[in-house]
């Protein structure tokens, strides 16, 4: 397909990564058509292509632990549901303290986990060393874990996505930008795109790091800010690691795939604000290695196979933009996930949808709600537990 | 680790694949393919033909059970005769998927760390800090290196894989070639990070950087080409080098040079030269000299023979009869593929050669390319003789001497050029009825050519998208013997051209590293000041 097949779609999204993927695939299961997906690039080139593929229920505020909770239930369904497997793994995610005041931070988290019903567990330095083998001693006091957390391929969730939205008659248009919107009236009429302008009264932005740059194209002003974020994949190696790892002091992150590779990354010491160049730099493969190599001395040996990069979109709270613009009627965001946006997608999508088909929704617009930050900071509590 | 019980060829089978657990031996000879990896003392994942394939203190991977030999896996091979579907298989029933995934997993990995008993810690990394770095001490290097002293810049580091402190090189693999973020009149554009054995880091800062890296022989498409004796040229010389005798009877395939050279150093033990298309006349001279049978035009059909090959079978091109040549090996010297791993990395401007069927960066008369200061020579440019790869060496070498300015003229566009031999040949080849059993794609992650038409056929395009999608070019040896080939059949299959069907992005490192080395470059590399 090289051009929009119609003149009119009841809603166009931007962007073909998991979350324009996923609410494509609500709003048609929900016969809302025509659908349009436009995205510039090839499938899986953003940030859904490049993630990490941990899917983590730890968080400190309670909405997001259960976004992240129903997600975990649609991943178990994934391959089911899909007919393609993203081997989502249920093996839990640690987060290490390396000191008293850490682990104090992190037990906050943990009641408040706890308290929604899930298996956290305060983790004494012992039982950290058997979760994570080979870990030096002064690496961790303590930590938390949940055995229910997990990891994913992110890449067959994309295909799944795809194959799905595409067979329920949704158009993905690959290789088509779209350079901005037509409005009358604060009212979203149309978007136009690289091949060709097309009528809507319905435009989700889910450019992930480029959700700034498209929102700005619509004329409207956000708090969202692009950051490039750099990981690593070393040589598979026998499988000896089960939970994916988080050091709670700076949000290094590393787990051994199905594959058997170390699949690792580490935020950058200062603000990386994003360049276009997606690649990689020396300091970050030094950096990564020397953490990793203090934290599980034995991989010394082991070869890192190739580092690649790709786009955080953070907001000021650490929280995703979920809900019409309030400046731009039928305008939609689903973008700010940072590092998060493959474990929030299936059920914070879902939420975009209805709201979208115009139902009500279980999300405190105050928290998730685009016009949190018009009146500079905004007043409800941020999601301070913005690791890995 | 070595069979002699074979008439007194030794061909190791030293790896079994990753996936269906097939037996491999040596293959690229230059240490970049899976099928010689074996573990040391201190030491995972070693090319055993970078140590000279040692029978000293080099033990199997922990990947086969009980040995490569004899590994009882190999039945996976079997019971899969048209692959594992990991992509839509392994969902149901829903309470089974714990076991499988504990089962998938299990099979995955060579080796675990902890196999290593002592561990080297590594030392401190290697640093220096120069005018002019040379990549690669081939002809085209040394013609650059001899003519920068010539002209009196003696502050010059050369780095060569094979290098030796005693030759006045550096030895390391080059893995990356970084330019820090634009920093005022910085001494040293360029750090360039390579590796020495395992052991050391290897960390060259340069104002200008030659890259003489030359290229590497091609695999082949074929149902069995992973078969133990199927080796490239490369392969075939790094056991002539360690006085290994793997096979008394080998097919050359190639009509040029390369396989001249091959007919050359391996004598009477070459039994036919079978080429895609004519044969060069040195080559036919060597080959008549020698009684060696010419097969012009031809399409390589199969290998049979299991835990090693028994004989080739091949066909005259456009359908002409086939027939079965007795071989125990099929020597790989058809095509040299430059690399193009370093220019890429280093943000280059790379052009798509049609004859060469691959990447060549873009360069001016003095081989400079458009980033300032790096330069191409030799066959990594593109050079196809020695005459010429020597006259770059120096043009290059003159070129940073006089400090002359490039002049890349990236809106001039190549002559049209006619397209690499084998897109015709991959295109005859595949309307054979051999459908498409076990044609091995990728070797390192066993990707099968099945799975590439079946992602083709369910709507993907596009190299990366086929990458992501299959695993292809994935695997150690970072889509070297792998890469280049898919991209021509993708390009038959989509109905456009190479460059239409892209390139992997390639990513530093560009071959392995230890994370042991890398640590070490945690303060020379966290500063992008330093020199
Ligand atoms: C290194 C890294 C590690 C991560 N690890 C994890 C993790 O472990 N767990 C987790 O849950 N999340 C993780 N994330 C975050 C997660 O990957 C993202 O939040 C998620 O993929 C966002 O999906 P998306 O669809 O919004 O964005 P993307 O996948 O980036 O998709 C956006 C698409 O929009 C397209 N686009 C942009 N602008 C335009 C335009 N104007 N016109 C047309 N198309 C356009 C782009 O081409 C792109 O394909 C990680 C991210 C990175 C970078
Ligand atoms: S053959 Fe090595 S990655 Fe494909």
């Amino acid at each position: 397909m090289s051009a929009p097949t119609r003149s009119e779609y009841r809603t166009v999204i931007v962007g073909a990564g998991v979350i324009g993927l996923y609410t494509a695939y609500y709003l048609a299961r929900a016969g809302a058509g025509p659908i349009l997906v436009v995205d510039r690039g090839f499938l899986s080139s953003g940030a859904s292509g490049r993630n990490g593929g941990g899917v983590r229920q730890q968080w400190e505020t309670r909405a997001t632990v259960r976004l992240a909770r129903e997600s975990v239930g649609a991943y178990r369904r994934f391959a089911r549901d899909f007919g393609v497997n993203p081997w989502f793994r249920q093996s839990g995610y640690v987060f290490l303290a390396e000191n008293g005041a850490e682990l104090e931070r992190l037990r906050r988290v943990h009641d408040i986990v706890a308290s929604e019903g899930l298996p956290s567990e305060i983790l004494d330095s012992s039982r950290v060393a058997r979760l994570v083998p080979g870990i030096a001693p002064e690496a961790a006091v303590g930590g938390t874990y949940l055995s229910t957390d997990g990891t994913l391929y992110p890449f067959p969730v994309v295909w799944g996505l795809y194959e799905a939205v595409r067979a329920m008659g949704t158009e993905v248009l690959l290789g088509a930008e779209a350079l901005g919107v037509r409005s009358t009236d604060g009212h979203l009429t149309g978007v136009a795109t690289t091949k060709g302008t097309v009528a809507t009264s319905t435009c989700v932005n889910a450019a992930g790091g480029w959700s700034r740059d498209f929102s700005e194209r619509a004329g409207l002003t956000v708090a969202n800010a692009p950051t490039r974020h750099e990981i690593l994949a070393t040589e598979p190696l026998k499988p000896f690691l089960d939970p994916m790892v988080v050091r709670a002091r700076d949000g290094l992150y590393f787990s051994q795939t199905m594959r058997g590779e170390i699949v690792g990354g580490l935020s950058p010491p200062s603000q990386n604000p994003a360049t276009s160049a997606m690649s990689s730099s020396p300091a970050f493969l030094a950096r990564m290695a020397g953490a990793l190599v203090r934290i599980l001395p034995s991989l010394a040996s082991v070869g890192v196979l190739r580092a690649w990069s790709g786009l955080y979109d953070d907001t000021p709270d650490g929280l995703p933009v979920l809900g019409e613009d309030s400046h731009l009627g039928g305008f939609i965001h689903a973008n700010g996930f940072g590092g998060h946006g493959m474990m929030l997608a299936p059920s914070s999508t879902a939420r975009v949808a209805r709201m979208i088909l115009g139902e009500r929704v279980d999300l405190d617009p105050d928290e998730f709600g685009p016009q949190r930050f018009d009146g500079g900071q905004p007043s409800h509590a941020t999601e301070a537990l913005q690791l890995g | 680790m070595t069979n002699r019980s074979d008439g007194g060829r030794q061909l190791p089978i030293l790896q079994r694949s990753i996936r269906y657990h097939r037996p491999r031996a040596p293959f690229c000879g230059v240490g970049y393919c899976t099928n010689c990896l074996v573990r040391t003392d201190q030491r995972l994942n070693v090319r055993a033909c970078r140590e000279g394939f040692p029978t000293r203190g080099v033990r199997a991977t922990s990947h086969a059970w009980p040995s490569p030999q004899h590994d009882l896996l190999g039945v996976l091979d079997l019971l899969f005769p048209r692959g594992i579907d990991t992509l839509r298989g392994f969902r149901r029933p829903a309470w089974a998927v714990p076991a499988y995934q504990r089962i998938v997993r299990r099979l995955a990995g060579y080796d675990n760390p902890d196999s290593v008993a002592s561990p080297p810690s590594s030392g401190p990394p290697r640093t220096r800090s120069v005018d002019v770095l040379v990549i690669g001490y081939g002809t085209s290097g040394a013609a650059a290196v001899d003519e920068l002293k010539a002209r009196g810049i003696d502050a010059i580091a050369v780095l060569d894989r094979n290098g030796a402190e005693g030759d006045g090189t550096m030895p390391g693999r080059t893995t990356a070639v970084f330019l820090p973020p634009p920093t005022r009149n910085a001494p040293y554009p360029f750090r360039v990070l390579a590796s020495e054995g395992s052991e050391r880091a290897v960390l060259v800062s340069a104002r200008k950087v030659i890259v003489a890296a030359g290229g590497y022989d091609a695999s082949l498409l074929f149902p069995g080409n992973d078969r133990p004796g199927v080796m490239t040229a490369d392969g075939a010389f790094s056991f002539e080098r360690d006085g290994i005798e793997p096979f008394l009877r080998a097919v050359v395939f190639g009509g040029g040079d390369r396989a001249r050279k091959v007919v050359e150093k391996l004598g009477d033990r070459v039994v036919a030269v079978v080429a895609p298309g004519e044969v060069g006349p040195d080559l036919a001279r060597a080959a008549s000299d020698r009684g060696i049978p010419l097969y012009p035009r031809s399409l390589v059909l199969g290998a049979r023979g299991r835990s090693r090959v028994r004989s080739i079978r091949i066909r005259a091109r456009s359908f002409g009869p086939r027939q079965t040549l007795g071989a125990d090996a099929l020597v790989l010297a058809h095509r040299r593929i430059p690399h193009p791993q370093l220019f890429f990395q280093a943000g280059a401007r790379m052009v798509w050669r049609p004859r060469v069927g691959a990447y060549l960066p873009a360069v001016d008369a003095h081989g400079a390319t458009t980033v300032p200061g790096l330069y191409a020579v030799g066959s990594a440019a593109g050079a196809v003789d020695l005459d010429s790869s020597r006259a770059s060496g120096r043009a290059a070498a003159r070129a940073v001497a006089e400090g002359a300015e490039p002049g890349v003229d990236v809106t001039r566009s190549s002559p049209p050029e006619p397209p690499n031999e084998m897109q015709g040949y991959y295109r005859e080849l595949l309307a054979e009825p051999e459908g498409f059993a076990k044609w091995i794609a990728c070797p390192c992650e066993d990707v099968l050519l099945r799975e590439l038409r079946r992602a083709n056929e369910d709507g993907y395009r596009g190299i990366e998208v086929i990458k992501r999608y299959t695993g292809l070019g994935t695997g150690l040896c970072q889509g070297r013997y792998c890469v280049p080939d898919a991209v021509l059949l993708l390009s038959i299959w989509e109905g456009r051209s190479p460059p239409e069907v892209g390139y992997i992005t390639q990513r530093p490192p560009v071959v392995p590293t230890t994370l042991g080395q890398l640590a070490t470059l945690e303060t020379p590399l966290s500063d992008p000041e330093a020199p």
